[in-house]
């Protein structure tokens, strides 16, 4: 709340004579510009050289699913009236939840890019708690990621359809407890204005500036998201992944922390589990389940873009509902905790 | 922040994203069928921030500001600053592709058998030096019934990691990006593989020993060197 009172105050400031926020920007870029050797020199250290690669890596592999999400949402925001989006979406709210999750086959992307999407369904007056299930289902359940856990457990089909299900029930699961207990008034208001509908060459205008004005919105979260799992990812001790063979309970948990600190994309991620195959297949289901429901950069993405108050409170429920679907649907299509 | 400032933020992130897809460095990243998504991505940021400055331009120009909402609205977007740190990364540091530090770090993610299992593992093609990917190399070597490496030479191209027991050659593979990166390595025996500082690349020629099959993870077969010559880091580093 202090920075929004604190920038309304700044422009109603005049603005003569008042370092405003572009000088800033040139002031650090030419400082950055005159310490570049410097700061190579920092950054030339095997750890920090390391952290700053699989930083950027994390940045350029998100980005572009960022970016085609608020495509998305300015599409929605533009093009979509709002009444359409009411007469698609079932009355009953524990109905649209199940359409919601069905329709996250549909987004071929990454979890980067259901965030702004969800974000303008609610503005548009979809309800909550499907727009919730469709940011959670759309990462975890479409084509892309269920053929590269084919490709990545080959031999192991009860992965791919273990991973569905636990993924899908994951979000529904939330919607439902979202309509039991979920408050409007956790999500910030400013993810639920409802723009104002615009027709004609408004549209394309509209368009641009919603797309625009989210990407500004959420992409410093992302930085921030990556910037997270880069320092973590080198300050966790590699032997984490091994040595848990036998300890299938402390093996779900740690996988489980591993999917939040590591944030991979969910079409990366079953690589990485099937590398992992010191483990047995129950906590790697767990990591593949609970990966693109939260992870560090989801939070950072969730707390920038519906608020705090609302990321606080969705986050944790999503982590300890993703491991229990996860280890039922575990015992149910892998036969067990092998 | 203004939305000035904003602008050029998005400016010089899509700027970012295409100086790496234009120059080829985005391999360092990312693997290859990214690019378009990548280009595509930088094109989008460029426009949208060109498209709201130039609006911005000329509704500062029209006498009385006909759309009052936009022009006050002011959005607090203090996160936006963090999208200097990607920018400055990739222009002023442009970190280089995982090398060695992974390796060691990552000692107990490696070459997944099962995974491995699945080729068929066909005869290596005619040749007297077959040229070999390392993760082809190490589930042939590790996992083929057949034997279809024994007494073939092959070349294979990597970057030298040290350890206690000698040097390995390693590489990196990746399934997306450089996050989830994990290795091959192969170990190396005579032929000045010795004393080869950690990080350099290597094209090296020689044949497979023979050892026990591969029971696990870990397993990090052994190549006894007949020749090797270093190469300068390849354009595209990690193997997929």
């Amino acid at each position: 709340m202090a920075t929004v009172s604190e920038a309304s105050r700044g422009t109603a400031r005049p603005r003569r004579g008042r370092i405003t926020s572009v000088e800033v920007l040139c002031a650090v870029l030419v400082l950055a510009l005159l310490g570049q050797s410097w700061l190579q020199s920092v950054f030339d250290v095997p750890a920090l050289r390391t952290a700053s690669t699989v930083f950027v890596a994390v940045c350029v592999q998100a980005l572009p699913f960022l970016v085609l999400g608020v495509l998305v949402s300015g599409a929605i925001a533009a093009f979509v009236p709002a009444r359409v989006l009411e007469r698609v979406l079932p009355r009953r709210q524990s109905a649209a939840v199940g359409v919601a999750g069905l329709s996250g086959v549909a987004l071929p992307g990454c979890e980067c890019a259901s965030v702004p999407v969800a974000r303008r369904l609610i503005g548009q007056g979809v309800a909550p708690a499907a727009a919730l299930t469709f940011l959670l289902a759309a990462p975890a359940v479409n084509p892309v990621v269920l053929v590269a856990t084919a490709v990545a457990f080959p031999g192991e089909p009860g992965m791919v359809l273990a991973r569905f299900v636990a993924s899908l029930a994951t979000a529904m699961i939330m919607g439902w407890l979202w309509i039991r207990w979920g408050k409007l008034e956790w999500i910030a208001e400013r993810a639920r204005r409802r723009l104002p509908e615009v027709t004609g060459r408004g549209r394309w205008a509209a368009f641009a500036e919603t797309a625009r004005s989210d990407l500004v919105d959420a992409g410093g979260f992302l930085v921030l998201g990556a910037l997270v799992s880069a320092a973590l990812g080198v300050l966790v001790p590699g032997e984490w992944f091994g040595a848990l063979a036998d300890q299938i309970v402390l093996g779900v948990l740690v996988l489980a922390v591993l999917a939040v600190v590591l944030s991979l994309c969910s079409e990366a991620d079953a690589f990485v589990a099937a590398s992992l195959s010191a483990l047995p297949l129950l906590p790697r289901l767990v990591f593949l389940v609970v990966g693109p429901a939260i992870d560090a950069k989801l939070f950072a993405l969730q707390a920038g873009t519906f608020g705090r108050a609302f990321a606080l409170r969705f986050a944790p429920v999503t982590f300890v509902v993703a491991i229990g679907c996860a280890v039922v649907a575990g015992l149910v299509f892998l036969g067990g905790a092998r | 922040m203004r939305r000035e400032t904003q602008n050029i933020l998005l400016l010089l992130l899509g700027g970012a994203l295409l100086k790496i897809s234009l120059n080829g460095d985005y391999l360092r990243y990312v693997k290859p069928s990214q690019l378009p998504w990548m280009f595509g991505a930088g094109v989008v940021l460029v426009l949208l921030a060109g498209i709201a400055a130039v609006r911005d331009v000329r509704a500062a120009r029209r006498p009385a500001p006909d759309n009052g909402g936009e022009a006050c609205h002011e959005h607090p977007a203090r996160s936006a600053w963090l999208l200097l740190a990607p920018v400055l990364a990739v222009f002023l540091v442009a970190p280089p592709a995982l090398g060695a530090d992974s390796v060691t770090r990552a000692e107990d993610r490696q070459l997944d058998p099962a995974w491995s299992r699945k080729a068929e593992f066909p005869p290596l093609p005619p040749g007297r030096v077959v040229p070999l990917s390392l993760s082809e190399f190490a589930s042939r070597a590790g996992w083929d019934a057949n034997g279809t490496l024994r007494g073939r030479t092959v070349a294979l191209t990597g970057f030298v990691v040290p350890d206690e027991k000698g040097v390995l050659l390693a590489r990196m593979v990746i399934g997306c990006c450089a996050a989830d990166a994990f290795p091959v390595t192969v170990r190396l025996s005579g032929g000045g593989a010795a004393g080869q500082p950690s990080d350099t690349w290597l094209r090296v020629t020689g044949q497979v020993v023979p050892g026990p099959r591969a029971t696990g993870p870990g397993y990090v077969p052994e190549l006894a060197v007949t020749a090797l010559e270093p190469i300068p880091t390849p354009k595209d580093p990690y193997e997929y």
